[in-house]
């Protein structure tokens, strides 16, 4: 098991660095080959009216004008030992790990990553738990009682789910419970540090939006899994030896049912890790997702490479604690 | 200049015949501040406008703005939008600043830290300015004109102030001068001189009236050399003004709270009322528009107005329409038609295309009469000092278009039957993209085929209708712009659109590529009076540019502006084109 997990680690880390070769030659390489000069990516850094000197000298400090090869290889460096960067007065050092300097905000990336993820991860994980149990009960209530009233209504109600939009469900829940009925006033994100109580009390609509979504998605595969699975021989044979229905639901149906849920969780957990852009933006929560659209809308070269990199963190992690959840309940995976 | 790079203002933004009435003298202290020659609002609609809406001396409270975006820079150094411009006031005093009253006193420039409005030499050349001695910092030290200096010496050097303009490269001597971190003389910026602690001498290049108004721009207001962190004094810039940093995070939120050191009897432009501002980024403007009208916080700091949603329903209900304001902003929508670019190279193709367009779909696209704006005549709109109303190809007894003119001018131009030629816009920009796309249209039943080129508006101006051989090389013969005025008056308005010496390769604004000896001769002459005379000019170069039809002026741009009723002091300041934050108090 420990040179599974290994393996998968150095794994992580290649692919990491693929996707950091990748997003780098889409944002500095394929610009270049489509004509784009250095001189012309500085220019769009030094405001309005500059002279030919005044580009050439944010080109210079920017490192536009090194290389490709040298500039991937100074922003590896800067992730592994970090930066030293011009301030104006003095140079200031981007301690590990540093995933270089905003073009436009002049301040390095790192720092301003780690002050949004606490949101993002505020939103993520409590939405997440939120989905996960509604989806799966609804979804086991709703293959247990198959062609019920109820079935019918959370089916429908998840069908809602998976085809309305976070930025419409958002935008109601906000009308009515924040505007019409005042029951959660003026949503905006509290750190936990500072106030716990604020910080459940703002989040519940965010969860909610969020959860509406992904629970309906949940709610129809785990209906769609617990039927096929309660139709196996081997849930007839363990009725048959005479276990209680509580057991035979939960440690045989549900349990087998599970598998393609978690295989599912760990890719939607962290892809929403790597910002929840429309759920952030709706509720102006600034997480990750908030970022990401300032950066592009800034084209801040740094700043998207940066959230590129947090994002594929996130999702190349989730997979592999999927996996090795794998390994854990069917062994045949190490191999 | 500015406006245009409010990316997300865009939208938006007005223009205005803001109606003259009294001026609040916002003299003294916040508590006794007196409003002897205020004329007090009552609540309706554009009230705020021409007066003071909810007049107070109330101290204390939160008093809460949201932004749809980010600033470019709160480094009073390195900021360009007009919201910052506006909103550093709170924080910073610069030279001159703009009188805080309503109607068109708000566009007066009055002494800030300045002690007077500077005097001249006979040559046009050197400027005289005095400070007043006892402004201090947020850590109780005194302001001194080196401080002054150092503010300035610190926009030169573009890799770490790059937002803000350029006018002191341009306007002083010692250009090549490359800021303070890279230059460690003594003498530093040679252009200006600092004889003792109160006063400042410039050095100009040529003479150049407008100086005062250069220094309104906050990067003239004074910066402790000892407290000059660089690129991270956008962190913290050390105040000058009624309210200091509290704490910043970058582009998420930002908390001012009173500054212990401020002496209002130094400030008279500013009040120090609420006992905490705060300031949130990046929220979305829906939820901006409703916590606006919800009383939630109470200014959307942009200054661009309610979304459709939100106007909607602010217009639908008397009520709410009661606390809203309709301002025209200075900022013009127009096309720049080519003077290069065959067949728009000659008068009359353009002059069919001015007669021909069809103003009222257009400013339907940008928003209609109240959101979008008014149907302009003339480059110049209405709130800009020396403006004049013409209308020489009938866009207002016309507005649909009058296509018998545009025939007329077509059979001149040699193209009866009409021509080919292509526009170029910013296709990020839904609004403008409407506008252009209406624009079409109208042209099209003339016979004018446009074929639309979308760019993205952030290498809109550097790479594509800003570069003239782009637009040479690719036939384009048209392109929509924008543009607001760094100061209320014709030269602010009109020379970086209309003035030859202001062609460039790269960042060009003049994309009309307008060089008529006439207009570059006004333009000189405006260097060499004052007054009256000099003000007459601007319309006398607004009137031939528009002659030469080198832009067809879409419209005077409008916002609908929304004053919860917890928000005091509140109305139009004439110059922003949007409520004066220097003053607002909250109620509760």
């Amino acid at each position: 098991m420990i040179y599974f997990i290994i393996r998968r680690l150095i794994l992580t880390v290649f692919l990491l660095l693929l996707v950091s070769a990748i997003t780098f030659a889409i944002f500095f390489l394929v610009p270049r080959l489509a004509g784009q000069t250095a001189y012309q990516l500085a220019a769009q850094y030094v405001g309005k009216t500059p002279t030919p000197s005044e580009i050439l000298a944010v080109e210079h400090k920017l490192g536009l004008n090194d290389p490709l090869y040298l500039q991937y290889g100074r922003f590896v460096k800067g992730i592994i030992f970090g930066v030293h960067y011009n301030n104006g007065p003095d140079v200031s050092y981007c301690p590990f790990p540093c995933f270089g300097y905003s073009f436009r905000n002049q301040q390095p990336v790192w720092p301003q990553l780690i002050s949004d993820a606490p949101v993002t991860l505020s939103l993520a994980i409590g939405g997440a738990i939120l989905w996960l149990i509604g989806g799966v009960s609804i979804g086991v209530l709703s293959a247990l009682r198959r062609g019920s009233f109820f079935d019918r209504l959370s089916m429908g109600i998840a069908l809602a789910g998976v085809s309305l939009p976070v930025f419409f469900t958002g935008l109601i829940s906000l009308e009515l419970f924040s505007y019409k009925w005042a029951i959660f006033p003026n949503v905006h994100y509290v750190g936990i540090t500072s106030n716990p109580v604020q910080w459940a009390r703002n989040l519940v609509l965010p969860w909610v939006t969020l959860a509406f979504l992904y629970a309906a998605l949940y709610a129809r595969l785990t209906r769609a899994g617990m039927l096929e699975t309660m139709g196996e021989d081997y849930i007839r044979t363990a009725r048959a030896k005479g276990l209680p229905e509580r057991k035979v639901i939960i440690k045989h149906g549900l349990r087998a049912a599970l598998t393609p849920i978690v295989t599912i969780f760990g890719l939607d957990l962290g892809l929403l890790l790597g910002g929840a852009i429309l759920t952030e933006t709706t509720f102006s929560f600034p997480g990750l997702g908030q970022f990401t659209i300032l950066a592009i809308q800034n084209q801040d070269l740094p700043e998207i490479m940066g959230v590129v990199m947090i994002a594929a963190f996130f999702i190349v992690v989730a997979n592999m604690i999927v996996d090795i959840l794998y390994a854990v309940v069917d062994p045949r995976v190490r191999f | 200049m500015r406006r245009r790079r409010i990316f997300a203002a865009t939208a938006v933004a007005a223009a205005g015949a803001l109606l003259i009435s009294a001026c609040s003298s916002s003299s003294g202290s916040s508590s006794s501040s007196s409003n002897n020659n205020t004329t007090p609002g009552a609540v309706a609609f554009n009230a705020g406008i021409s007066a003071v809406v909810n007049p107070s001396t109330h101290k204390g409270g939160t008093l809460i703005f949201d932004n749809s975006s980010t600033p470019d820079s709160f480094d009073p150094g390195n900021t360009y939008y007009a919201w910052v411009l506006n909103f550093d006031r709170l924080f910073v005093m610069p030279m001159f600043t703009f009188k805080s009253c309503p109607g068109a006193c708000g566009e007066q420039l009055v002494p800030d830290l300045a002690t007077d409005m500077g005097t001249v030499s006979d040559n046009g050349l050197t400027w005289t300015f005095h400070i007043q001695s006892d402004v201090k910092y947020e850590d109780g030290t005194v302001a001194t004109a080196q401080d002054v200096k150092y503010g300035i010496e610190r926009t030169y050097d573009r890799t770490v102030a790059a937002n803000g303009p350029t006018y002191y490269q341009a306007l002083l001597t010692d250009p090549k001068y490359p800021g303070p971190y890279k230059d460690k003389s003594p003498a530093g910026l040679t252009a200006i001189d600092t004889p003792n602690a109160t006063t400042l001498v410039f050095h100009l290049v040529a003479p150049f009236p407008d100086l005062p108004d250069v220094l309104a721009f906050p990067s003239s207001a004074p910066v402790p050399q000892a407290k000059d962190t660089g690129a991270n004094y956008q962190l913290h810039p050390v105040s000058t003004g009624p309210y200091m940093f509290k704490n910043y995070t970058l582009n998420k939120q930002l908390t001012l709270v009173p500054n212990p050191q401020w002496n209002p009897a130094t400030d008279p432009n500013a009040k120090q009322l609420p006992s905490q501002i705060i300031v949130n980024l990046n929220v979305s403007q829906p939820d901006i528009d409703n916590r606006l009208i919800h009383g939630d916080i109470q200014v959307d700091s942009a200054g661009t107005g309610l979304a459709a949603a939100g106007r909607a329903q602010v217009l639908a209900s008397p009520t709410l329409k009661a606390n809203a304001d309709d301002p025209v902003n200075g900022f013009a929508r127009f096309i720049y038609l080519n003077t290069k670019v065959a067949p728009m190279n000659n008068l009359h193709c353009r002059e069919a295309v001015e007669y021909a367009a069809n103003k009222v779909t257009m400013q339907t696209a940008w928003g209609g009469p109240l959101a979008g704006g008014q149907i302009g005549s003339t480059i110049m709109p209405p709130n800009i000092q020396g403006y004049k109303s013409f209308d020489y190809y009938n866009a207002l007894s016309q507005s649909t278009g009058d296509m018998t003119d545009a025939k007329k001018q077509l059979q001149l131009c040699g193209q009866p039957n009409g021509f080919s030629t292509s526009m170029a816009y910013r296709s990020d920009r839904p609004t403008e993209t409407a506008a252009v796309t209406a624009l079409q249209a109208s042209l099209a039943t003339a016979g004018i085929k446009v074929t639309l080129k979308g760019f993205p508006a952030g290498s809109y101006y550097t790479d594509f209708a800003g570069a003239p051989a782009y637009m040479h090389s690719h036939n384009i013969g048209m392109a929509a712009g924008g543009w607001g005025a760094d100061w209320p008056d014709g030269f602010g308005f009109l020379d970086s659109l209309v003035a030859g010496n202001t062609i460039s390769s790269t960042g060009n604004s003049n994309i009309a590529e307008e060089n008529n000896p006439v207009i570059n001769n006004l333009f000189t002459q405006s260097s060499k009076v004052t007054g009256a005379a000099r003000t007459a000019l601007w319309s006398q170069i607004d009137e031939q540019a528009m002659k030469d039809a080198v832009i067809l002026p879409m419209v005077y741009q409008k916002v609908v502006l929304y004053r919860p009723s917890n928000l005091t002091n509140v109305y139009v300041q004439a110059f922003y084109g949007m409520y004066n934050y220097a003053v607002m108090g909250v109620s509760s």
